[in-house]
């Protein structure tokens, strides 16, 4: 049969979050979309882990929010979330906390009203803390048994500095330190200045009743958080595994934020890199040697920094050919062309990523927190679809020129020694 | 619920519709009746490794993902005990890509040595990365082995160990792919934006081409026997704490007993107000971490309650706090609003899985593949029409130390 024709979307369009400024300087962003019965509101604060001076304590402090507040016990607010349905998350990466309420329409108030507790009351009870503790020193050993883990540490502290607060890692035994303490007063200095974003089936009614909670949120003024210490970068690092029968590596670079002229050229070449299935990684590694079930490439993004990372997972006995195939592909971007065939379908690629994020009231919301966190609104969504497709192979060229030079490139290593 | 209309082509695929009219993304879902339960017992992990051999190429279509990709699509595909699935999602005004490559690969399929080759080497990496080189990596393994001594579900779908994989050939491949890989033993699931009418009208237009082959009978399956006597496995690995896990035998995946084990799976450890984490991790304090679930198998599954022990926690203790909520189940009474919890859980569930038109897709392919497509839409009803009483009656009869295997995996003590 004859190859269907093909029909690409030439600019994404993506639905502006209405805002709404209260009256003690919160800023709400309203998304809705009434076809649908159930909704996600999200509280978004700058307290992340890259923020904390005590170990642990950011982290700590947001999945301990829900764990005791001055009128619910622990058991009683997850009975109270669980018996309607509602389902309530946590996400702490190194610049932000990010509170989320997944709930049924009809169950909005009673979601709301728990979500009230957990955001202006929290307790931080001494018995949760000890429990949350020891559970998560138990469960920080396990992670830590992976090679995987263990690279990825590693990679943070050769790319940013062992004691830079986008890089630093610290021993499971640092939770026997924390205490409760620490958690009240990083949620005091922390929990201030919110974005709110709520998305799907939300009505007059319940905007607001959330205009409401946003206004009792504690606000300061913007917080302008001091911009880290520079990083500084080493070279290569390798941490033993004398049982591994795989080695984890990471190789990548420390770049810059999402902001820059080159962050977007810069996704179109590490996607071509190993950012799909049939990815120039992705052919040599698994396809043509066998080597690993994947590689992956990705430009990160922190408030004030950004980094290319590729990682992947290779057998023991295949660690250093891996690691040449890795720089040889990179090379190959500085010495050769891309050709145009290549480059479009990384380009149509890229442009159905965006299409499938986007799919639905929750990824938008998620993309506007994204934007809204780089001072963006979602007309940069149509913008960086058209720096996507103006990408050219000497723009790819040009930049792995720059960027990309073998002595730019940080290594770390996981595994056994053979 | 999910809107649809079902139909069946005349090579023998059943075709079915979800009219979804908000997306701009159409998602396509194919579904093939063979998975891991269907393997010889000495060629273990094959339908898995065939999955990864569908995207190897036909002779038509040599790489099958670039179309997809350039079509601004995404794939991909898993496989279970069950069934394999192969799953597209791509702008609706390129559906016909989508079908163009699957009706493709039903017939066409050109497997080289070479590309067998390259992909067991894959398979073998995947098998270590994520059995071999993982902490309880080898958990579940050890427990298919403890409960089931007939049934294929004794080995997981990435089979019993990488020789297997190492030793498929050719001629197999073949031999699969013609008693597989049949019009009749498929089932596409569409979600898109696009008339039902208008779906079957592509999916006459682009599958009917591949004519069933002479079909074959699929292989019998043997039936576990019920187990009549407890089984206790215990062994010791180098990993961070010591965990416990019980299992029992449970009805297949229509049956009435699945909806009552999975209710009570929700009860034990459904969120973290569940009975298991309020009792054992939090009050306590026995367990650092602890789980409760069904296996969702088409033939008749299991009902598993696993947790991490704390440092310093004796085996002993928390096995019989284990067995403590379990009589606490069968005995004690169940307040209405604990049970109007987890039904509320079941409602909400279902209404965040149909948002988006993947899982529409892969939800209406599942439930046709149980051969009760309705079910589909009936199922929370089910949740929502169970008692306490049934509940006790599960606790009583299912969850009984005479039928139990216990697996205790337990941490090597290291000299300091």
């Amino acid at each position: 049969m004859k190859q269907p024709s093909l029909v690409i979307p030439s600019h994404i369009d993506m639905p502006m979050a209405h805002r709404h400024t209260l009256t003690n300087g919160t800023s709400l962003y309203v998304l809705p979309t009434p076809e649908f019965e159930v909704l996600r509101f999200t509280f978004v604060f700058h307290a992340g882990s890259s923020l904390q001076s005590v170990p642990f304590c950011a982290s700590a402090t947001a999945n301990l929010l829900s764990e005791g507040t001055r009128n619910f016990t622990a058991e009683q607010i997850a009975t109270e979330l669980d018996f309607y349905g509602s389902h309530f998350e946590v996400n702490v990466d190194r610049d932000c906390v990010y509170v989320t309420f997944n709930c049924l329409s009809k169950f909005f108030e009673q979601t709301l009203a728990v979500a009230r507790e957990i955001l202006l009351y929290p307790t931080f009870p001494e018995e949760e803390v000890s429990v949350y503790r020891e559970k998560r020193k138990a469960s920080l050993a396990i992670e830590r048994r992976k090679v995987e883990t263990a690279a990825r540490e590693l990679f943070g502290r050769l790319l940013f500095g062992g004691t830079h607060p986008y890089g630093v890692t610290y021993p499971e035994s640092a939770y026997d330190d924390l205490t409760r303490d620490d958690l009240s007063a990083f949620y005091r200095d922390f929990y201030s200045n919110a974005l709110v974003i709520c998305s799907g089936g939300i009505g007059d009614n319940e905007l607001r009743s959330l205009q409401q909670l946003a206004c009792e949120l504690p606000a300061t003024g913007m917080p302008v958080a001091a911009a880290p210490p520079p990083a500084k970068s080493t070279g290569y690092g390798f941490t033993e595994r004398p049982d591994a029968v795989q080695s984890s590596i990471r190789v990548g670079r420390l770049l810059f934020t999402r902001t820059h002229p080159d962050f977007v050229p810069m996704q179109v070449l590490t996607t071509a890199l190993g950012g799909y299935f049939g990815s120039r990684l992705m052919q040599n590694l698994r396809e043509k040697r066998g080597y690993t079930y994947g590689v992956h490439a990705s430009m990160i993004n922190f408030q004030h920094a950004g980094y290319l990372g590729i990682a992947t997972q290779v057998g023991t006995e295949v660690t250093d050919d891996a690691l040449n195939q890795i720089y040889a592909e990179i090379e190959r971007l500085r010495m050769e062309r891309m050709p145009e065939e290549e480059l479009s379908l990384v380009k149509n690629i890229m442009v159905g990523e965006v299409l499938r994020i986007l799919d639905g009231p929750f990824g938008i919301a998620d993309v506007t927190i994204e934007n809204l966190l780089c001072g963006l609104d979602n007309s940069y969504v149509s913008r960086s679809v058209e720096m996507i497709r103006d990408t050219t192979p000497d723009d790819i060229q040009h930049l792995a020129q720059q960027y990309l030079r073998r002595e730019d490139l940080v290594t770390a290593v996981a595994g056994a020694h053979i | 619920m999910i809107s649809y209309k079902s139909h069946t082509l005349s090579n023998g695929l059943t075709v079915i519709a979800n009219r979804d009219g908000v997306s701009k993304l159409a998602a396509v879902n194919l579904l093939y009746k063979v998975g891991a339960r269907n393997e010889n017992p000495h060629r273990t992990g094959f339908a898995h490794l065939f999955e990864h051999l569908m995207f190897r190429g036909t002779r038509g279509i040599p790489n099958f993902d670039t179309p997809v990709q350039m079509a601004a699509g995404e794939n991909n595909a898993f496989t279970t005990n069950d069934y394999t699935d192969y799953y597209i999602t791509l702008p609706v005004a390129n559906i016909e890509t989508a079908l163009w490559l699957e009706s493709d690969r039903m017939t066409g399929l050109y497997i080289t040595p070479e590309k067998l080759e390259a992909e067991k080497r894959v398979v073998v990496e995947e098998f270590k990365q994520r059995y071999l080189n993982q902490p309880y990596g080898d958990l579940h393994m050890l427990l298919r082995e403890l409960t089931y001594k007939v049934h294929p579900y004794r080995w997981s779908t990435i089979g019993r160990s990488p020789e297997h994989i190492m030793d498929a050939t050719l001629d197999e491949v073949r031999e699969f792919y013609g008693r597989f890989y049949q019009p009749s033993n498929a089932i596409l699931s569409v979600s898109a934006d696009l008339a039902e009418e208008r779906i079957f009208d592509l999916a006459e237009q682009y599958f009917t081409a591949s004519q069933p082959v002479q079909a074959q009978s699929p292989n019998e399956i043997p039936m576990e026997p019920a187990q009549t006597e407890p089984r206790r496995l215990e062994v010791e690995r180098d990993v961070p704490s010591t965990s416990i896990t019980l299992a029992w035998h449970i009805g297949n995946r229509t049956s009435p007993s699945f909806f009552v084990a999975d209710l009570v799976s929700d009860l034990l450890a459904g969120g973290e107000s569940a009975r298991l984490y309020q009792h054992l991790v939090k009050d306590r304090q026995l367990f650092s971490s602890i789980n409760a679930y069904v296996t969702c198998d088409v033939d008749p599954g299991l009902f598993i309650v696993t947790g991490q022990l704390l440092p310093g926690v004796k085996e002993e203790s928390a096995e019989r706090a284990l067995w403590g909520e379990i009589a606490l189940l069968a005995q004690g009474s169940i307040p209405a609003r604990e049970l109007e919890k987890v039904k509320n859980k079941f409602e909400a569930n279902t209404l965040f899985g149909e948002i988006n038109v993947m899982n529409k897709a892969m939800n209406l392919g599942f439930y046709a593949m149980l051969g009760d497509l309705a079910l589909v839409n009936r199922e929370v009803g089910i949740y929502l029409g169970l008692t306490e009483a049934d509940v006790r009656e599960f606790a009583r009869n299912t969850l009984h130390p005479d039928t139990c295997s216990t697996l205790i995996y337990r941490a090597k003590q290291h000299k300091k």
